[in-house]
């Protein structure tokens, strides 16, 4: 169950645009997993606008709410370097990989 | 053939490795150190995993020598653990499952551990003692589950070594427990500290402040106590290390007497950081051998935390039928060991 904000509660809404759709529903899907810790009395409401991640935060304290904002910049951050290291659009393949394999188990070594 | 990748961050290790049927094709792993008379906080832990997981990730790609198309799962530590460090794991292990297309899958800390210890040891049924800084159980397969038969009431008997070495200021490299261990070898002179078992159960933190008094007898100051002569304690710091592991692993090792004798068990299996510990072992072959039953332990690439064994855990569950929808992929603080049906084994 989540929290009872206030009438008036403190808001803040991010706007995080990603360079395709697909990255920012990857991005949405990776961060909307979690809630918010319940003693910090902060809503955390995720949406998508196509390729622009939307995050509509609300808290009773200020202090509260700078720090799920910091913690969520630090989880989107992780996300979008594990996106930029791993991710297909990479041009120099450290770890080459086609859209042919996606969904594949292949393997050449034998068992 | 199922190959899987795991991804370990639970406390100040952050580990990642990858294993296919049995075999270790990578395993690499990144320790947060602290500076003496320092623990580790949840903050900086995330912070230094952040820094190196991606790296180590991609480490563990090149050393395996696979593509990201070989995985068949990808395994992230669940549970239990600290949070924002645990967060780093899931974030990661959510992208790349999303990135590569790729089923995750959740998986028990300690479970980890014991799959790890069984696999490694070729350890069938054993009594489990599962001992490190952030657990302590007794533990025994029995009906789908991994039952817990006696653990600590309040602290794991890891945190109680690592919060004495901060109390004496060792250092935190490469282990507090390690320098606890080499320190405690030269020694030979028993200071008697509390015993406190409690039929299966156990329990450090009056241990841990008896010996905190010892070790700094000025400090906290009993006002009460009428000033009376100083007493004559002439204790080295080798002396507290040694008396200490002679006490608690001696609690530990009665503890696991009585499970085997309750389950008529003939195997001990040690896992977790605390397991490295060559004392406890020696302490704990000994009681084995006089029952006619047999230890099993592994060194430190496997007792101490790493991603293997989630990746070796996670595989058994992958291979069992186990699949997680990608909004479970949470992460928990306390996640019991018994909460995990045990479908792939069939005992």
């Amino acid at each position: 169950m989540m929290p009872q904000i206030a009438n008036k509660p403190n808001e803040s809404i991010i706007r995080v645009p990603f360079e395709t759709p697909r990255l920012a529903e990857i991005a949405y899907k990776v961060l909307g997993v979690d809630q918010e810790p319940r003693r910090n009395f902060v809503k955390k409401t995720l949406s998508l606008e196509n390729d622009v991640l939307v995050v509509h935060f609300q808290s009773d304290q200020v202090k509260s709410l700078r720090t799920a904002i910091t913690s969520f910049f630090e989880c989107l951050l992780l996300c979008q370097d594990t996106i930029n290291q791993f991710g297909d659009s990479k041009k120099e393949k450290l770890i080459p990989e086609s859209n042919d394999n996606a969904g594949t188990h292949s393997s050449s070594d034998s068992p | 053939m199922v190959c899987a990748l795991g991804i370990e961050g639970s406390a100040n290790k952050i580990g990642i490795g990858i294993i296919r049927d049995g075999k270790v094709l990578a395993n690499v792993r990144r320790t947060y150190i602290t500076p003496p008379g320092e623990g580790f906080l949840p903050k900086e832990t995330a912070k230094h995993h952040r820094e190196a997981i991606l790296g180590l990730v991609e480490s563990s790609l090149k050393e395996a020598q696979l593509k990201s198309s070989d995985l068949d799962v990808i395994c992230y530590t669940k549970g239990p653990g600290m949070a924002p460090p645990l967060l780093v794991g899931a974030i990661v292990a959510r992208t790349l499952s999303l990135l590569w297309n790729i089923p995750l899958l959740g998986v028990n800390h300690c479970i980890g551990h014991i799959e790890m210890g069984r696999l490694i040891t070729g350890a069938q049924n054993p009594t489990v003692l599962y001992v490190s800084g952030g657990n302590t159980q007794v533990i025994a397969y029995s009906n789908k589950r991994y039952r817990i038969f006696g653990e600590t009431i309040d602290i794991a008997v890891g945190n109680c070594l690592d919060r004495f070495a901060r109390i004496i200021k060792l250092s935190n490299d490469p282990s507090p427990g390690y320098n606890i261990e080499q320190l405690a070898k030269s020694s030979n002179r028993y200071i008697k500290l509390p015993y406190v078992v409690k039929g299966m159960d156990v329990s450090f933190s009056g241990i841990l402040s008896y010996i905190e008094d010892l070790a700094e007898p000025g400090k906290r100051q009993n006002k009460r106590k009428k000033p009376q002569e100083e007493e004559v304690n002439n204790y080295s710091q080798a002396d507290l290390c040694y008396s200490l592991q002679e006490t608690i692993f001696a609690m530990l090792v009665e503890i696991t007497e009585r499970a085997m004798a309750h389950c008529g068990s003939n195997e001990v299996l040690i896992v977790g950081g605390v397991g490295c510990n060559e004392r406890l072992q020696e302490m704990m072959r000994i009681m084995c051998e006089e029952r006619g039953g047999k230890l099993f332990a592994t060194d430190e690439r496997y007792c101490i935390d790493n991603g293997l064994m989630i990746a070796h855990a996670g595989a058994e569950m992958f291979r069992s039928g186990t699949r997680m929808p990608f909004e479970e992929s949470y992460v928990t603080q306390r996640f019991r060991t018994d909460e995990v049906l045990v479908s792939w084994r069939d005992d």
